[in-house]
């Protein structure tokens, strides 16, 4: 293992290996990145894989719209096919409270420049007759949203980074962090110690835990979601839909399964990873009333994941104040994966040119949670 | 109904282990329901035509159907027991173990205070052409079709595997009329237990030693097998080739305990190739890691039903123990005794080795393994590797050598001794062994490669700067590399000599041509062929996690039953880690695909 770099990555997920993507890309070859297990074993491998520019804070929309470009040159650029559909996100609107929402954040979303439009029920109708829409109002629908496989994503960074000279250690996790006088030393794994003065907290469910390790409070909980996943049938679904109101979110891969989820309002913030019968059961009996097709189709798997979540449901991407060289790209909230790419490339301006350059980064600091708290709503 | 929603005891699987664990439950007094996936209890025993061995305590020389209904008898008179049939259990959640009532398509949760799992096994699965093709059934399958269904499964049938089960199977097709061309079995000798194969063999049935299916033939279904013989090292040998007309190939090739159960309640789960693979970590009681769960039967290592039925009893005393206070010590303790008399015998060495992993004590007996000749002094000379380690009578390379460099000696039976100062490398002894098993090497260390010298037999013979896959002991691919020179021969054994990447250099044992056809399966769920895997590895995926994440492995209806232990053995062959290195992934829930259906509809919940 390596003695020294000029940049250690705790977290071989996306966000970690995007990072080290674009530092290598953007020149810098020392890049070392730390996973306890294995690529994309953490939240990435676990989520639903969903690109989503309709957000409710226009930060976020910028941030996912500049991602959204980087996924379409994706196989260009890392030469990977990632199964990436833009078959649109079909967001419905169940009452009146978001129906009212959903208005103005669509305003707000075209201002940004997105291609998003409201859809009448009769609309959503004829484009997508396989819903059952009874209670449904309307509906916000945007074509250049879609999803990917997010193992091949998180592979083809970390075969991209590694081809650009990044060293990924996997089943190596991180222990501590040495810092003295306010500057970072190195990073103690258990396969050894590494010297260096820069370290990026990428770790998703554990960002607070490995902040503690260089003495940065970052103000992150992680909380169990459950995701399901059925026999691949024939393909039906072209977008991504979702609900805020009715809580789910349900796709198809590029296999033919279909995927869905929920989260769980119940659930305290834990490091729980195991799935539970009552979520299959409540899914169960919700799913099929909107997509009466899943009745008889075969649940095939479940499991769940952590959503690392920040005090306003967006993340935090900053470089710590007390500590010097010490980069957070956590608290995702949910949409980590999406979010990745623009993230990496932000991120990695950040350490080498002091800034992030073209990504705008600037409400997703660490200081924000001392005023009032604006959380963004958009979120399942 | 609050009794069988919370009961004392929930067991798994009405085989003879869970059968009798539950017998010994409910004597005592424990509510015990008994979860099962058949039409009727029993497990294996209700195919089960042949006659026991074992002593008179332990039903010898009664029929397993017959075990299984005197079993079933003894349990229906017993109160406390709730018997759940056609049902199979979805998965073990921290809120409680749901159970799938397949006629009915609904399911129930049940919150018991202590399970036994008796999931059995399933049978291991074998990569040939076109093993995709109906008319291709383990030999479960074709029990079950035949013997409980009353379903002949074919007309003639290539039964692959020599091992009980293999034999047992054969002999019951002839049985039911059905014409067995022929067993093929890849080792030098028979499986399972000569009297078995001696009833099979008195039928008229081949058994074939080191034979084995390379190719299924047809195109709807199947018309037809294509095997040959092996190699010392398992390759076929394709000159040796021959078809077999037969509608059915059927699979016994062993047993995989199932244990998905276990590892989803957190028990730990161990490699040990002896017991058939991954099995749960238990105690003698047959308690697993998990403390609540128990294990009995092949699920906790592949032996017979005698075995299973004791285990069954002892996780079932062990529970009365448990949820009772006591127990009846003196019969646990002769039980256990009475286990480590039946793996006494010679039979049973895998076993007792396989048991000693698991920290679990019997008596065994040592074995001593042969020292290969060391040929690592005369690094970067071309000389003989001779992988010839077993006593046979045959000694053409000693005849054969120019040089005088191969020594036999008096006893035609020894094994070869080369002398590598008199060698000089002509490969001779390579194209002259009748056994395939002499190999050249020469190491290359300025390019870190190494020019192996491989015997073929096989034709079309590749040509110099032809590119072949490299293949190891049992003819997977490595590598992929280029022909460096063909050195022909008269006695049509030829010499391809290829370059090879120094790590893999000791393992190259063959070459083939890169085709351009690939339907070997690993995965039928996901039609992945062998080639898909390979190149994943090839590619860098090496831990089993990013592997399965990266081509969908094991995550199709069957969960990784037919596919997950063949793919960690590639991984292990191509990277030359020992499987017991590798997770063996993670054995999510549900273990039986389920319908929306079913589980929206459990308790009551009406279904418009």
């Amino acid at each position: 293992m390596n003695k020294s770099a000029s940049v250690v990555i705790v977290g071989g997920g996306i966000v970690g290996t995007a990072i080290a993507y674009y530092l290598t890309q953007k020149g810098m070859k020392d890049v070392v990145v730390l996973e306890k297990s294995y690529i994309s074993s953490g939240a990435t491998g676990r989520c639903a894989g969903g690109i989503r520019q309709q957000w409710s804070e226009s930060s976020n929309v910028r941030l996912a719209m500049r991602s959204v470009r980087h996924f379409e040159n994706f196989k260009k650029d890392l030469g990977a096919d990632i199964e990436y559909i833009q078959g649109g996100y079909l967001l419905l609107a169940f009452d009146d409270e978001e129906e009212a929402l959903f208005g103005k954040n669509v305003a707000m979303q075209r201002g940004e420049g997105l291609d998003v439009s409201i859809l009448r029920k009769h609309e959503i109708q004829y484009r997508f007759p396989y819903i059952l829409l009874d209670d449904v109002k309307l509906a916000s629908f945007c074509p250049t949203d879609g999803h990917a496989n997010p193992h091949l994503a998180n592979f083809a960074y970390a075969r991209a980074a590694r081809e650009n000279g990044a060293r990924i250690y996997t089943r190596t996790r991180a222990l501590g962090i040495d810092v003295t006088n306010g500057r970072i030393a190195g990073v103690e794994t258990d396969r050894g110690h590494i010297q260096t003065g820069v370290v990026v907290n990428a770790s998703g469910g554990f960002s607070h835990e490995v902040g503690h390790m260089a003495g940065v409070d970052i103000p992150t909980e992680s909380f169990r979601h459950q995701i399901m996943v059925t026999e691949p049938v024939e393909h039906i679904l072209d977008p991504m839909i979702i609900s805020f109101s009715r809580n789910f979110y349900i796709r198809q891969t590029f296999s033919g399964n279909i995927m869905m989820g929920q989260g769980d309002e119940d659930d305290k913030p834990s490091f729980n990873h195991d799935p539970s019968w009552r979520f299959l059961t409540e899914m169960a009996r919700k799913m099929p009333q909107l997509f009466p097709f899943l009745k008889n189709i075969r649940v095939l798997r479940h499991w769940a994941g952590l959503y690392n979540m920040s005090p306003d449901a967006q993340p935090i991407i900053d470089k710590a104040e007390k500590v010097s060289d010490y980069y957070c790209a956590v608290g995702f909230s949910g949409h980590g994966f999406m979010l990745a790419p623009a993230v990496g490339e932000g991120l990695a301006d950040w350490i080498i040119h002091g800034e992030p350059q073209e990504v705008d980064l600037s409400n997703l600091g660490l200081d924000r949670f001392t005023g009032e708290v604006v959380r963004e709503r958009n979120v399942v | 109904m609050s009794c069988l929603s919370n009961p004392d005891l929930l067991v798994v699987g009405a085989g003879p282990a869970g059968l009798y664990a539950a017998i010994e439950a409910a004597s005592a007094g424990l509510t015990t329901v008994i979860v099962d996936e058949g039409i009727s209890a029993g497990g294996q025993l209700v195919k089960q035509t042949h006659k026991f061995f074992g002593n008179e305590d332990f039903f010898a020389s009664v029929r397993g159907f017959d075990i299984a209904r005197r079993l079933l008898k003894e349990l229906s008179n017993m109160d406390h027991v709730h018997n759940l049939q056609e049902s199979s259990v979805i998965g073990v959640y921290e809120d409680g173990i749901p159970v799938l009532h397949l006629p009915s398509d609904t399911t129930r949760l049940l919150q018991p205070e202590r399970v036994i799992v008796a999931t059995g096994a399933s049978e291991k699965f074998l990569q040939f052409d076109n093993n995709d093709l109906p008319g291709v059934y383990g030999a479960g399958a074709v029990q079950t079709l035949m013997n409980q269904f009353g379903v002949m499964p074919g007309r003639n049938v290539l039964m692959v595997g020599s091992g009980n089960i293999g034999l047992i199977v054969s002999y019951q097709l002839i049985q039911a009329g059905v014409n067995v061309k022929a067993i093929v079995e890849i080792a030098d000798r028979i499986g399972g237990y000569e009297v078995h194969a001696n009833k099979a063999m008195r039928m008229g049935i081949p058994i074939m030693l080191r034979h084995t299916v390379i190719k299924a033939i047809g195109t709807e279904s199947v018309e037809g097998a294509v095997i040959c013989e092996v190699d010392e090292n398992f390759r076929p040998v394709a000159s040796t080739s021959q078809e077999l007309a037969v509608d059915t190939i059927c699979i016994a090739i062993g047993l995989n305990p199932s244990i998905e159960l276990i590892a989803q309640a957190g028990g730990e789960v161990k490699y040990i190739p002896e017991l058939g693979g991954y099995v749960p970590v238990r105690d003698d009681n047959m308690r697993s890691t998990a403390e609540a769960f128990f294990v009995a039967g092949d699920v906790s290592g592949i032996e017979e039903a005698t075995t299973a039925m004791i285990e069954g009893r002892v996780a079932g005393l062990t529970v009365v123990k448990d949820l009772k206070g006591n127990t009846d010590l003196k019969k646990l303790e002769s039980l256990k005794r009475e286990l480590v008399a039946f793996r006494n015998g010679p039979t049973s060495a895998r076993i007792r080795e396989g048991l000693r992993k698991l920290g679990i004590v019997s008596s065994s007996k040592e074995h001593q393994y042969g020292n290969p000749n060391n040929p690592e002094k005369y690094m970067g000379k071309m000389r003989p590797v001779i992988e010839c380690y077993e006593a046979i009578p045959c000694n053409p390379c000693e005849t054969s050598c120019p040089t005088g460099a191969i020594t036999v000696g008096e006893n035609i039976n020894d094994v070869p001794v080369i002398d590598y100062e008199k060698c000089n490398g002509c490969g001779i002894c390579m194209t002259e062994c009748p056994g395939l098993a002499v190999f050249m090497l020469r190491e290359l260390p300025e390019e870190e490669s190494a020019l192996i010298g491989i015997p073929y037999e096989l034709i079309p013979l590749p040509e110099k700067g032809e590119k072949v896959h490299l293949l190891g002991r049992e003819g997977e691919t490595l590598s992929d590399g280029v022909v460096q020179r063909v050195f022909k021969s008269p006695n049509k054994t030829h010499g391809v000599y290829v370059k090879a990447p120094a790590e893999i250099a000791g393992e190259v044992r063959g070459v083939s041509p890169v085709s351009k056809t690939d339907n070997t399966y690993v995965c039928r769920c996901e039609e992945l062929t062998v080639q898909d895997v390979e190149k994943a590895i090839n590619d860098g995926y090496t831990d089993f996690e990013e592997l399965r994440r990266r081509l969908r492995i094991s995550m199709g209806p069957c969960g990784g039953r037919t596919c997950r232990l063949n793919t960690l053995g590639m991984l292990s062959r191509k990277t030359g880690r020992p499987i017991e290195e590798f997770a063996p992934g993670v054995l999510r829930p549900p273990s039986i695909p389920a319908t929306f259906r079913s589980i929206a509809g459990q308790e009551g919940a009406k279904d418009e």
